[in-house]
């Protein structure tokens, strides 16, 4: 018999308020046409038409030799267990989880239950965030981590209800705890439909096929800021700082939607790859083109822009402009044009948030037996602790590419495409509470060849 | 081994249902059958010629979940997801109770042996009813969902569900016994002197009790979740699924502790189900793929093939006639397929 496709499932968690309901009609109402079923853990006002809608409460199964792993969910195997006879399949099914709800055993029934994956697989599990209230949930409550540790997506929702300042703070302390989700920003779970379903998130060749990469960039700048300018010329202007230079790219035509904000840090990602072009004070700067601003004289210097026409410009800095006071001052009038809006893309400080991720990258080749020994010791030892991992390794001797990814003690390897061209490297990633990098590092840099 | 040629199983009817073919039975005389399906729908056929009887369509408004076919009496009964259990009677489509017992799926149903009594489940709750519909008894919440239930040849009604199973006097519902066991337990199998209990369990094990003594132990090593289980008409073979092979542990002597099972081979694919005839050693196992294999356990403990039937899709269920003479086939494609021994 031909092995059916099988029907993908996602995952909706988040706390109690933070628009999980809000998302799921807009999904359904979106996605007319497909059959798509939903199981609900907390009663919701879900009420669409076309979507069987089964309310089923959490029931977890722990077995009898306290593997944490084998813990599965009881009333997902039966509920899913009974759509799948059907003659007519879903296309889709969702989960919405309470916000209460662990997401190690709703992630593990995929996998331990032959049942359930020979029917289902696992897409991605979406996490949302209500931005007003997360700051105090994530001190309190485990939960609501360990729901950002597992998340695939994180939809930071009502960021009507909070500054931008907090809004990158606390987009900086969820990428801190999990550097592979990636991180929308909605006001209204108004997401697109295509950044929640169909991710692919636990079948790493389709993912890696998409980017080659498990994990979210991290920015070589620090902050952004955007200026409404007219033709003319200008001064950026640096008081004394705590760095003797700093790299900096200004783009045109620049937005001030957080989208657009993004847009051009992927693409300023790219300028600074670049080796940046040494610039004097009173000199010029290049627009679109990574520069290394000498700061190294004392007291307070500048640096000329030129302005063609009308437009935005973005600041994309190494550094904050608090700390360096940066203003940008026409040169004829003396007047200092204030920011239209202004991000920050990295920590200013440390959060001492228990969970976080480790990120391995190495060149070269590693040892299959070493790895496979060190492996099993870090999941045997920590696997309680590692929530979810994935990455992909250059085995010696093996022509392919290995993927594998994990939840807790789970783990899944397969051997992917093969190498090819490509430059042979490897990547692990490891999202868990209290996991000692150096230690990680260390461990793994002894399995290279 | 003996060598043999495997012949097919001789069709006597098949059918097809709307949808997939959920649960079903024979009447005492083996001259109907009823079923039920995904889409809601009650069909009752002629057991010897295969013409439908009738059929109702989505009398359970999302699914049917489970039927019983009284054991003497020309009616029958079906719960599902509309949390409903009703009373049909059997030749004609006429309801005879229609009982709301709740919100959530009622996915459990089952006459008692003597036809007094009918119990179902919804949620964590089981329910008796007397034949003629009236609550008898109802229980507390158990831990976990119900996942089955079970008469004993004696009157008792077992549950299970994760954690434990349980024994309640059938006419009061009171406790009789409790036999826990920390794992999801998601089917039941008596033997016929209701003394061992055995249970397919989550964690791939199966896992069995001695009522007389307490003592329990698990056979484990399934590649799958061993659901479908069955007791031989003396209660000393268990037949189990969990693997692509019918495994039979047999309970006499001392075993079937420290006694290696006798492994079925054939099946392509998973058990789904397989059920021991009522009044010999023969059993019928179908799988994943629709292949369906009809088995003799003879008494020095080595097997025959008998025949091989196919249907269209995955074995939801299978049916022997009362009398042993024809065994009835349900599959996800909707099918009823019944061959004749």
């Amino acid at each position: 018999m031909n092995t059916p496709q099988k029907v993908p499932v996602t995952i909706l968690t988040g706390f109690l308020g933070s628009g999980k309901t809000t998302l799921l009609n807009r999904i359904l109402s979106e996605e007319h046409g497909k059959r798509i079923a939903v199981i609900e853990n907390e009663y919701g006002e879900v009420g669409i038409d076309q979507a069987l809608v089964i309310d089923a409460e959490e029931e977890i199964f722990e077995m009898s030799n306290g593997c944490i792993c084998c813990t599965v969910r009881g009333d997902l195997i039966r509920v899913l267990s009974n759509l799948m006879k059907r003659r007519d399949k879903f296309d889709y099914v969702l989960v919405e989880t309470t916000g209460l709800a662990d997401p190690g055993p709703v992630a593990q029934t995929f996998f331990m239950d032959e049942d359930i994956s020979s029917e289902y697989a696992l897409d991605g599990i979406v996490t949302l965030v209500d931005a007003f209230h997360i700051d105090q949930q994530l001190g309190r409550s485990d939960e609501s981590t360990e729901q950002i540790a597992f998340a695939d997506v994180v939809v930071l929702n009502k960021t009507d209800l909070a500054s931008s300042d907090s809004l990158d703070e606390i987009e900086t302390r969820i990428r801190e705890m999990n550097r592979m989700t990636k991180i929308v920003r909605a006001e209204n779970a108004d997401v697109p439909v295509d950044t929640v379903l169909n991710l692919s998130a636990f079948n790493l060749d389709q993912a890696l096929e998409r980017r080659p990469t498990f994990l979210e960039p991290e920015y070589p700048f620090e902050w952004t800021g955007v200026y409404l300018v007219e033709p003319g010329n200008y001064k950026v202007q640096f008081d004394e700082g705590p760095d003797p230079s700093m790299s900096l790219v200004i783009t045109t035509d620049q937005g001030s939607d957080d989208s657009d904000l993004r847009d051009n840090a992927e693409k300023c990602v790219r300028y600074y790859a670049e080796d940046g072009k040494s610039i004097l004070p009173d000199e010029t700067i290049p627009m679109n083109t990574h520069v290394e601003l000498n700061l190294a004289s004392g007291g307070s210097k500048s640096f000329d822009i030129i302005i063609d026409k009308p437009m935005q410009i973005g600041l994309y800095a190494q550094h904050t402009a608090e700390e360096f006071n940066i203003k940008i001052i026409t040169r004829d009038e003396d007047v200092v044009v204030s920011a239209v809006v202004e991000r920050t893309w990295v920590a200013q400080h440390e959060h001492d948030d228990e969970v976080g991720s480790i990120a391995i990258e190495k060149d070269g080749d590693v040892d299959q037996e070493k790895l496979n020994k060190w492996l099993s010791k870090v999941l045997g030892e920590k696997g309680i602790d590692i929530f979810r991992m994935k990455g992909f390794l250059s085995i010696s001797g093996d022509s392919r590419r290995f993927v594998f990814q994990g939840v807790h003690m789970l783990f899944d390897a397969k051997p992917d495409r093969s190498w090819d061209d490509m430059p042979r490297r490897n990547q692990l990633v490891f999202i868990g509470r209290n996991l000692d990098e150096d230690e990680m590092r260390k461990g793994f840099e002894e399995c290279l060849v | 081994m003996n060598a043999q040629s495997l012949g097919s199983l001789r069709t006597g009817w098949s059918a097809t249902l709307d949808d997939c073919a959920i649960s079903g039975g024979w009447t005492s005389e083996g001259n109907e059958f009823a079923v039920v399906d995904a889409a809601g729908s009650v069909s009752v056929f002629d057991g010897k010629r295969g013409d439908l009887i009738w059929t109702k369509k989505q009398v359970h408004d999302g699914g049917a979940l489970a039927t019983s076919v009284h054991p003497s009496k020309s009616k029958f009964a079906t719960t599902g997801q509309d949390g409903r259990l009703i009373i049909w009677n059997l030749l004609e489509p006429d309801t005879e109770k229609v009982i709301d017992i709740g919100k959530g799926w009622a996915e459990n149903v089952s006459w008692s042996p003597d036809g007094n009594l009918i119990a179902t489940s919804l949620s964590k709750t089981v329910y008796v009813y007397s034949a003629a519909g009236e609550e008898v008894w109802r229980t507390s919440d158990h831990q976990s969902t119900v996942s089955t239930i079970a008469w004993t040849n004696k009157g008792e009604l077992a549950t299970a569900c994760y954690g434990q199973v349980q024994f309640l006097d059938g006419v009061s519902g009171n406790l009789i016994q409790k036999l826990e066991w920390k794992g999801s337990l998601v089917s039941i199998a008596l033997s016929s002197d209701s003394d061992i209990v055995a249970c397919g369990s989550q964690d791939n094990s199966v896992h069995f009790w001695r009522r007389s003594s307490g003592n329990d132990s698990k056979m484990s090593g399934y590649p799958f979740k061993p659901s479908a289980l069955s007791f031989n008409n003396k209660g000393t073979l268990l037949a189990t699924g969990g693997s692509e092979a019918a495994t039979v542990w047999n309970f006499e002597g001392d075993g079937p502790e420290g006694t290696s099972p006798l492994e079925l081979d054939y099946h392509a694919d998973a058990i789904t189900s397989l059920l021991f005839s009522n009044h010999s050693n023969r059993l019928i196992s179908g799988c994943r793929n629709g292949t369906v294999v009809l088995w003799e356990i003879k008494p020095n403990n080595t097997e025959a093939k008998l025949g091989v039937g196919q249907v269209a899709d995955t074995v939801a269920e299978l049916y022997w006639r009362p009398d042993d003479r024809a065994v009835a086939a349900l599959d996800r494609q909707g099918g009823v397929t019944v061959w004749r021994i």
